[in-house]
């Protein structure tokens, strides 16, 4: 392997879009979000779906939550 | 001060970053990936028990293979306030049918505690008298509208889905219990139970203890650039039910254990093996802020997964992290590691709020936090692959720190 050669690792974009990924909002299984920021207590029943359940009202965490699940397509706990 | 570094072939990245590629691949040639494996099984059996928060087990092994790489280890305590335990299956009946634990039913994190079970008449929660009754939520009612309509009721129940593998997604991190026994239910049940008829019996037997956790510190040299970081606890097993925590996060500790292996004599490297991560990645927030007093900025590369390889990994990073971005890229290009920019929701974030440049890696697989996180499901491969990313990046970033962080003005 010659250390110039640009093979198939790596990033295929810009390195620097690891600082703004989207699904850093949190829900479930986002574990530093749900201790800084807890999410509204109106939104703890039904935390965990899938995208679909996601993108329908109230079922998140928290609007931030929600719209990272919808963005991301993985719901609340993939 | 480095050591048996040699000269190694040179070249440049095109970013300015230099490479001597020839002692890191006389090193990557040494990443074991069935000694990896031997690790994820180890913390994935029996004797840990799902690595709780607080567990001794874990940690005193994980201490001995430490101290066998020559390190210098601590641990540092934290006292964690509150912690959930199901201590028992909620032995849940509808109609006469008993729910599967685990994967027809299971406790709520926000649920009261109810030993016993307690019996009741179903309805609609809105609908009807609740009074002893036990209430199915309607989707898209949360739960605090819900004990708005539970006066007196017996219980709620609230439909969540379950993993690919039919199981309920354990949860320790979460709110604080609420005045009521709430169990979940996986959507088929749930919709059934949606129908309002019949009856329903379960306990929701859930408590709640302080713990002690502790941190695991690892040092080589005096101060070193890098530190490695991995979280060990686990969401730990639930009564009849093991949760081994293999891939979340078994792996990501054998692959910081085995670059601590490779890289302790060649670069000055430390290592932190985390506790409480389920619990809200306390023992990164409570080693984040110890290095905010101390003063020392090192570089953190966390692993939070590296069970399974789709594409590429994800890398989610915070803090003024463009130069280790940039050190990280290289090693992937070097080893063949394709990368995406994706979340990984784990301790890194913690380092990153601190003001730390810090990276989190993460391979997971789908099943986590439930039964299915077996250590026969994490692919060595993927472990080779990840540790071999880690060791290639920390030699980089390492020999570079100050250019690393003069590339593009952190």
């Amino acid at each position: 392997m010659s250390d110039t050669e640009a093979i198939r690792g790596g990033f295929a974009g810009d390195p620097a879009q690891a600082l703004s990924v989207a699904g850093t909002a949190g829900c479930c299984g986002n574990a530093p979000q749900a201790t800084m920021q807890l999410p509204e207590p109106a939104g703890t029943s039904t935390c965990c779906g899938t995208a679909a359940e996601a993108a329908a009202e109230g079922s998140c965490c928290s609007s931030a939550a929600k719209a990272d699940a919808v963005a991301t397509g993985q719901g609340c706990c993939s | 001060m480095l050591q048996q570094r040699g000269q190694g072939r040179r070249g440049c990245d095109g970013s300015g970053l230099l490479l001597v590629t020839g002692d890191l691949d006389r090193v990557l040639a040494g990443v074991d990936g069935a000694r990896m494996a031997a690790t994820v099984a180890t913390l994935a059996g029996a004797p840990f028990e799902g690595r709780r928060a607080g567990g001794t087990a874990a940690r005193d092994w994980l201490a001995d293979r430490l101290n066998d790489l020559g390190a210098t280890v601590t641990d540092d305590r934290f006292p964690v306030r509150s912690v959930p335990e199901v201590y028992a299956d909620p032995a849940a009946i509808w109609n006469g049918r008993p729910l599967v634990f685990g994967r027809e039913a299971a406790v709520h994190p926000a649920s009261a505690d109810l030993p016993s079970p307690r019996a009741g008449e179903l309805t609609v929660a809105g609908q009807g008298d609740p009074r002893g009754r036990w209430l199915a939520v309607p989707p898209g009612m949360g739960l605090f509208d819900a004990y708005g309509h539970a006066h007196d009721a017996a219980g709620l129940l609230v439909g969540r889905a379950v993993d690919a593998y039919g199981w309920h997604y354990t949860m320790l991190a979460g709110p604080d219990p609420g005045p009521l026994p709430v169990l979940m239910l996986d959507p088929t049940t749930h919709s059934a139970v949606l129908d309002g008829s019949g009856w329903f019996s379960a306990a929701a037997p859930v408590r709640r203890t302080d713990v002690t956790a502790a941190n695991l510190h690892a040092t080589w040299h005096p101060s070193a650039p890098v530190l490695l970081t991995a979280h060990y606890d686990g969401v730990g097993d639930l009564p009849g039910l093991r949760q081994p925590a293999a891939a979340d996060n078994g792996s990501g500790v054998a692959v910081v254990l085995e670059a601590a292996r490779l890289l302790a004599g060649h670069v000055p490297v430390e290592v932190a093996l985390l506790d409480a991560e389920e619990l809200g990645a306390l023992g990164s927030a409570h080693h984040a802020a110890r290095l905010q007093q101390a003063g020392p900025t090192p570089l953190v590369i966390n692993i939070d997964g590296a069970g399974h390889l789709d594409a590429a990994a994800a890398v989610e990073a915070g803090g003024p992290a463009h130069g280790l971005l940039a050190a990280l890229d290289q090693a992937g290009r070097h080893t063949g590691l394709p990368l995406v920019a994706g979340p990984v929701a784990s301790d890194n974030r913690r380092y990153a709020a601190a003001g730390l440049a810090a990276v989190g890696i993460g391979a997971g697989m789908r099943g986590y936090h439930s039964p299915a996180d077996t250590a026969d499901r994490v692919e060595t491969a993927t472990l080779a692959a990840v540790c071999r990313l880690v060791v290639a990046t920390v030699w980089l970033a390492a020999d570079y720190p100050a250019k690393l962080s003069s590339l593009i003005g952190d």
